[in-house]
């Protein structure tokens, strides 16, 4: 009696692998169609991110029936190894779109073909601020559609309750921040990861005091650091922040409570999904020598394209088309890149993107640094994002990081 | 000495207070984090960081409803299902017999192949990705579900090993010898003796193997190329994104696509036998 | 007792006799894993000896011997993540290996209470780091649950810097990667004691061992090789542990939480340095490799004796 049940185990045991090389089968199973594909790859996944990429497989569909459009969300981490990986069996998609901060080591790394040539016979070009096409040993790799950049979020309830006006100077956001926290409020959450991201908050603050890649100021970095560490000492801004990226700081605010954040314009829909009080945008108070990046995602054609002429009609009927970045702009509140649709009234009309409008004039900066070496745009951001996470979180003292940094930094300048 | 083993269940209890204690304590270090997930499943986005709907809000269905909406769900659930029961089934078929050799052949090579499981371990799954795109790029299987499962399979043979071969220690050799005696081949004594007998370590393993194989991710992102071959723990990735995260549908989604893992839990559970009757095998 | 004792004094003769029949048995697994594994390790161990970049990935590597380990070394970052790493593995293996051996013996039984539970771990286990490592995130987080019931018994009146604090960060994640491998050790315990014969038990209950006794005296012994093979997983897995460093610090605060394997995949992945990234993976391997051999030798003289 005893084996019975084992038996029966047994069995059933044995039917899998054929269920499983059968379930194998049907799902290597891929349908061929005529038509040609275009793989796009991104990493968004935000609807409204999401929607933009749509509608521009719709419009390119369009222009183009005999042409299928395939997006393909590949994750942020997974998306440089991926790319790379596929260059040693040349595979691999026909457009990247990535943080145009990282173009350099897309570029290096072999996984983008040079797209100079139609840029240079692109009509639009002039366009184009230098700051968003990335050339990289004289080769255009990539260009961008639209910029995304930090600015001041401010919660207009707590504001008009402890009676400040919104700040324009770095000592009036410090005493907004102490009479909210008297009144029972935070005073501002900020990203101080140790990466990119946190190298990418600290630069505003770090540049107002002084402190530019093409300035290595120890004393202005000192004091941008301790600017920082009053915040947290003082308590405006946690020391949870040195582990948190840029969205759960920006949750936080919108969940209220706090009187300021430093984020950037593609949380308008957040804010507005989210956010139960009045709130605005302005350009960071960091005067004019503040210096605040000028970044999102850059678009290239990929290296082992079959169809790069197509790749780049693509490119130039959607995100560099004056249509394709309005579209992107209504969509998700991206500020367009060509200087044509800057001015145009979905911009300069709407009262959140003129705070960030603000800046790109005022402070806008090249990101990467124009002065960075191509290959060494990486190890800076996570220097930088290293010291500003140990400024937050007390690990280093201002004057040590300070003097780390500008050690640390000087291989990976020109 | 009948009486004592038909009551021996009840005196497997362990029902003392230091046993009590623990499984109190398990309770609440796993239970916690299951609350946590469960209610931020059903909150709106805007509820997860605010501290005044952290234990009360309005609670909502709308992750869920998302999740399941998405038209990739199932397409994804097959994915996994296909990727999860062929890594198990393939992974055991080489891993079986590998341990059933390690336990019972001794010397020079023996140590060196076990000390060589360990050292396979240690490779960063991070860069192992390069390489192996590299081989199924050669053998143009890139984009096909076997990549990933061939991939996930050498991630866990020399695991799957190591945790099998005590329990073929565990099996006397007499029993083999007795096989042995009476004819069988030592094929069939591995096959209808040896296996059943450690059938406790092998649902244990074969468990483990999928569901860790469920919820593979490095391999399934990097070696499918399209879209739509991805499975779901691939789909779990995209709620979090540099741009934002969306709480409540990444938690939805985790809890919907844990569920088959309580599933097949609940029947490797049963499975688990206490003891080895030895009689019976005689 | 008496059939283990058997088994060894007809170890030996069978065992010669029967090897040649029984290579068969191992020559599947091994040729998949030359195949798909060793070839990247060679891969790996090559990288950490070239100059590779993601530049120079395509291009025959360029042999430069222990140049990347001595700039490891020299940085000073292999030598704190390391002290990091071991402080780190420590406290993973001594946690996860008590706690998996004492939650298999408290869920050894087969009441529904115990089936609920391991259900519940099981089910924790699964998830992926994204989610667990997240929600501790949260959990101990200045708003989370643990620093509120700091604050409500007045252990703190602002919070602990369970995650921030750049000793205390390291401590919190080992404790959650604890946390996570405790359950597959308590699974494997648990089959492992299901699989004690009935009749051992029974003997040292007739021979009334209090509970206390069984469990040292039967219990623990019986499952010393199982034991010994976990202690091996646990010790790998701490050693190449990443994921929730990833979600829950990302190495910080400033570098606080930055072990060799977060510290390789920084080299690798993010500044692209393929060969530095790969010299520093060999240094968590070589502390492994150490322990293989420390297990082999082990297996050896158990089963010599």
């Amino acid at each position: 009696m005893e084996h019975t049940p084992r038996t029966s185990r047994l069995r059933f045991l044995a039917l899998l692998p054929a269920s499983a090389l059968l379930l194998a089968g049907c799902a290597t199973d891929q349908g061929e169609s005529d038509s040609t594909t275009l793989t796009v790859w991104h990493y968004f996944s935000e609807d409204t991110q999401v929607g933009v990429m749509t509608a521009y497989e719709e419009m390119f569909e369009a222009s183009h029936p005999d042409v299928d459009v395939e997006n393909v969300f590949v994750p942020y981490d997974q998306y440089t190894s991926k790319l790379i990986a596929g260059v040693g069996s040349a595979t691999g998609p026909d457009v990247v779109v990535f943080n145009g901060g990282e173009a350099s080591t897309l570029a290096l790394a072999g996984t983008l073909a040079p797209m100079t040539e139609y840029w240079d016979s692109f009509a639009d070009a002039g366009q184009f601020p230098d700051g968003v096409v990335h050339r990289i040993d004289g080769e255009v790799y990539m260009a961008q559609g639209y910029v995304n950049l930090l600015g001041l979020w401010y919660n207009q309830d707590i504001l008009t309750e402890i009676g400040v006006e919104v700040p324009t100077t770095v000592d009036e956001l410090t005493a907004a921040m102490e009479a909210a926290k008297q009144a029972g409020y935070e005073g501002i959450t900020l990203s101080g990861l140790s990466q990119g991201q946190g190298e990418w908050q600290a630069y505003p603050w770090l540049s107002a005091s002084g402190f530019t890649w093409d300035n290595l100021d120890e004393a202005g970095l000192t004091a941008g650091y301790e600017l920082v560490k009053s915040w947290v000492d003082a308590g405006y801004l946690s020391g949870e922040s040195a582990t948190w990226d840029q969205t759960v700081p920006f949750q936080r605010f919108a969940a209220g409570g706090v009187a300021f954040a430093e984020n950037g314009n593609w949380q308008q829909g957040t804010a507005a999904s989210t956010a139960e009080f009045e709130y605005g945008v302005a350009a960071l108070p960091i005067g004019d020598g503040g210096q605040v990046y000028l970044g999102g995602e850059a678009e290239g054609i990929g290296a082992f394209s079959e169809n790069p002429d197509l790749a780049w009609e693509y490119l130039s009927e959607t995100f560099y088309s004056a249509e394709g970045q309005l579209a992107s702009l209504e969509g998700s509140g991206t500020i367009p890149s060509r200087l044509d649709v800057a001015e145009d009234e979905g911009v300069t009309g709407n009262p959140l993107l003129a705070g960030f409008a603000e800046s790109v004039a005022r402070n806008g900066a090249n990101y990467p640094p124009a002065n960075a070496l191509p290959e060494s745009v990486s190890d800076l951001q996570l220097l930088g994002g290293q010291m500003w996470s140990s400024v937050i979180s007390g690990q280093l003292s201002p004057a040590d990081a300070a003097a780390q940094l500008i050690e640390g930094v000087q291989p990976f300048l020109r | 000495m009948t009486t004592a083993t038909t009551r021996r269940p009840s005196r497997w209890m362990p029902s003392t207070p230091v046993a009590s204690t623990m499984r109190f304590l398990l309770f609440l270090a796993y239970g916690i984090p299951i609350v946590w997930i469960l209610t931020t499943s059903l909150k709106q986005p805007g509820d997860v960081l605010s501290r005044d709907a952290a234990f009360f809000f309005e609670p909502t269905l709308d992750a869920y409803v998302a999740a399941l909406s998405n038209g990739g769900l199932l397409d994804a659930a097959l994915q996994s299902l296909t990727i999860a029961s062929a890594t198990t089934v393939l992974t055991l078929v080489l891993a079986v017999p590998a341990a059933y050799f390690l336990a019972r052949v001794q010397g020079g090579w023996s140590t060196a192949l076990l000390t060589g499981l360990i050292v396979l371990q240690i490779m960063p799954q991070t860069s192992m990705v390069i390489p192996l795109f590299q081989v199924f790029g050669e053998w143009r299987i890139l984009d096909q579900t076997i990549a990933v499962i061939l991939a996930d399979t050498a991630l866990l043979t020399p695991f799957a090993v190591l945790l099998l071969r005590p329990f073929f220690r565990s099996v006397p050799e007499t029993l083999e010898e007795a096989a042995s005696i009476d004819g069988a081949s030592t094929w069939r004594t591995f096959r209808s003796i040896l296996v059943p007998l450690i059938s406790n370590g092998l649902a244990t393993t074969a468990t483990l193997i999928f569901l860790i194989s469920w919820g593979e991710f490095l391999y399934a992102v990097n070696f499918f190329l399209s879209p739509g071959n991805y499975p779901l723990s691939a789909l779990l990735a995209q709620q979090v994104s540099a741009y934002g995260i969306n709480w409540p549908g990444l938690m939805a989604l985790a809890v919907i696509t844990s569920i088959p893992i309580l599933v097949l839990f609940s029947f490797t559970y049963r499975f688990l036998k206490e003891g080895l009757t030895l009689g019976a095998v005689k | 007792m008496s059939t283990r004792a058997l088994s060894t004094t007809a170890t030996g003769r069978t065992s010669r006799r029967g090897r040649a029949a029984r290579w068969p048995y191992i020559l599947p697994a091994a040729i998949f894993l030359a195949v798909l594994s060793a070839y990247p390790l060679v891969q790996l161990v090559r990288m950490s000896v070239s100059a590779v970049s993601s530049r120079t990935l395509r291009d025959p590597w360029e042999f430069t011997g222990l140049d990347n380990l001595m700039r490891g070394i020299e940085s000073g970052d292999t030598g704190a993540a390391l002290l990091r790493t071991l402080i780190f593995v420590t406290i993973v293996f001594t946690v996860g290996m008590i706690g998996g051996l004492a939650a298999a013996l408290a869920l050894r039984g087969r009441r529904g209470s115990s089936g609920f539970l391991l259900a519940l771990m099981v089910f924790v286990w699964a998830l992926p780091p994204v989610v667990n490592g997240s929600v501790w995130k949260f959990l101990l987080g200045d708003a989370g649950l643990f620093n509120e019931l700091a604050r409500t018994v007045g252990l703190t009146d602002t919070a602990i810097p369970f995650l921030y604090d750049q000793h205390l960060s390291l401590i919190s994640v080992a404790l959650v990667n604890s946390w996570a491998v405790v359950p597959f050790n308590a699974l494997v315990f648990r089959a492992a004691l299901m699989g004690i014969p009935p009749e051992v038990i029974e003997a040292a209950k007739l021979d009334g061992a209090s509970a206390w006794q069984e469990i040292v005296h039967i219990l623990v012994p019986s499952v010393r090789a199982t034991a010994v093979v976990l202690s091996v997983l646990t010790v790998v897995y701490a050693f190449r542990s990443f994921d929730f460093i990833y979600v829950m610090t990302y190495g910080g605060p400033g570098t606080s939480t930055v072990t060799l394997p977060f510290l390789a995949y920084l080299q690798a992945f993010v500044r692209y340095d393929f060969g530095l990234g790969a010299a520093t993976s060999i240094v968590a391997g070589a502390l492994v490799i150490v322990l293989a051999i420390a297990y082999a030798r082990n297996v050896r003289k158990e089963e010599a004796a």
